[in-house]
């Protein structure tokens, strides 16, 4: 019989309550509550996740994203910066021992950045894993994606980037040096595309996650089933926003 | 004295440093290493942060330590190494 994954659908939410959304299910995995658990979701208002080592006054132009209303917020994983708006989000969370994950942490990535590519493939996408944290196609990014390891459970997420807006993104991201950003803006676009840029039209959000749960579903030999977050997950991600995801003690920490 | 580096390592991620030292004793005082690398667990950076405080600024002793560091913490870098990190330390040694 195939295996049987949790599927949440949890729409459109803002930065510090996705990030807390993750974090509490990978808590309820821990706990052995729920099931392995794969997420789609997005970002409303748009925003800026810079990774767990960064320094967020170094990396985010704070005034400009609060003119521009958009979120900042701290990952609990590594990696870099990013500018969430037009794209979709996924998370997975698995425990270390389950068989279809790699105990070598870049295998890992590798494996669960397939099922990504997996989904690509239905939408039409040919792409590859560039490792360390990368997936591309005709040599351009297409998914950022950044994994930690935390109480026995592997916590992946990364982007599906729908489209991408260069210049937005420069406008709220600091450069080391304002002198060559232009040059950064124009390396950065031949860098990143889309799959409204690859695929020459606009994907809907709900066509990308169909895509994607495929890829999942193909990718890991499971079914994904449509589930809820649980009561306990739910009281979790309040309070993981709370306390810390949305406290600038938490996101100036570093 | 204040000093900052950043340092990309090779076929790694992009490591920033923030250093203030004792010139005369040649010792960190402080240290915060940021970038967009991994390391498992996370929570491992500060504890390097904290331990390298007191330690010589000189280029074997530090790579030593940082490595023994490691090891004993289990602590697993991706995107970035021993290596890396003492570059990055050395470089802002002015």
């Amino acid at each position: 019989m195939t295996e049987q994954w949790r599927l949440l659908q949890t729409g459109f939410t803002n930065a510090f309550s996705n990030m807390a959304i993750d974090k509490a299910i990978l808590v309820g995995n821990s706990q052995g509550v729920v099931p392995p658990t794969v997420r789609f979701y997005g970002w409303a208002p748009p925003a800026i996740s810079i990774g767990y080592f960064q320094s967020l006054i170094e990396e985010v132009d704070i005034q400009a994203c609060e003119k521009f209303g958009v979120d900042y917020v701290r990952r609990i994983t590594g990696g870099g910066a990013v500018f969430h708006e037009k794209e979709l989000t996924y998370s997975i969370v698995v425990p270390e021992a389950h068989p279809a994950i790699p105990k070598n942490i870049l295998k890992s990535y590798g494996r669960i950045c397939g099922a990504v590519m997996k989904g690509l493939h239905l939408l039409g996408i040919e792409s590859e894993y560039a490792p360390i944290n990368d997936i591309v196609t005709g040599g351009r990014k297409i998914s950022g994606n950044a994994q930690t390891r935390k109480l026995g459970i592997v916590l992946q997420h990364g982007t599906v980037l729908m489209d991408v807006d260069v210049d937005t993104m420069f406008s709220l991201l600091k450069v080391p040096n304002e002198k060559i950003k232009d040059k950064l803006i124009s390396d950065a676009k031949q860098r990143v595309t889309s799959i409204h840029h690859c695929l020459g039209k606009e994907v809907s959000f709900k066509e990308v996650a169909g895509a994607m749960k495929r890829g999942f579903e193909e990718g890991f030999h499971v079914e994904l089933v449509e589930g809820k977050l649980s009561e306990e997950e739910l009281g979790l991600a309040k309070q993981f926003e709370k306390e810390s995801f949305s406290k600038k003690e938490w996101n100036y920490r570093r | 004295m204040q000093s900052h580096s950043i340092y990309k390592v090779p076929q790694g991620k992009l490591l920033k440093i923030s250093l203030e030292y004792d010139k005369k004793k040649n010792v960190i005082t402080n240290i915060r290493i940021t970038g967009d690398f991994f390391a498992y667990p996370e929570e491992a950076i500060e504890l390097l942060e904290k331990k390298l405080q007191n330690t010589v600024l000189d280029r074997v002793v530090l790579l030593d330590t940082i490595s023994s560091l490691i090891a004993k913490n289990h602590i697993q870098f991706i995107g970035v190494n021993a290596e890396g990190l003492t570059q990055g330390i050395m470089m802002c040694r002015l």
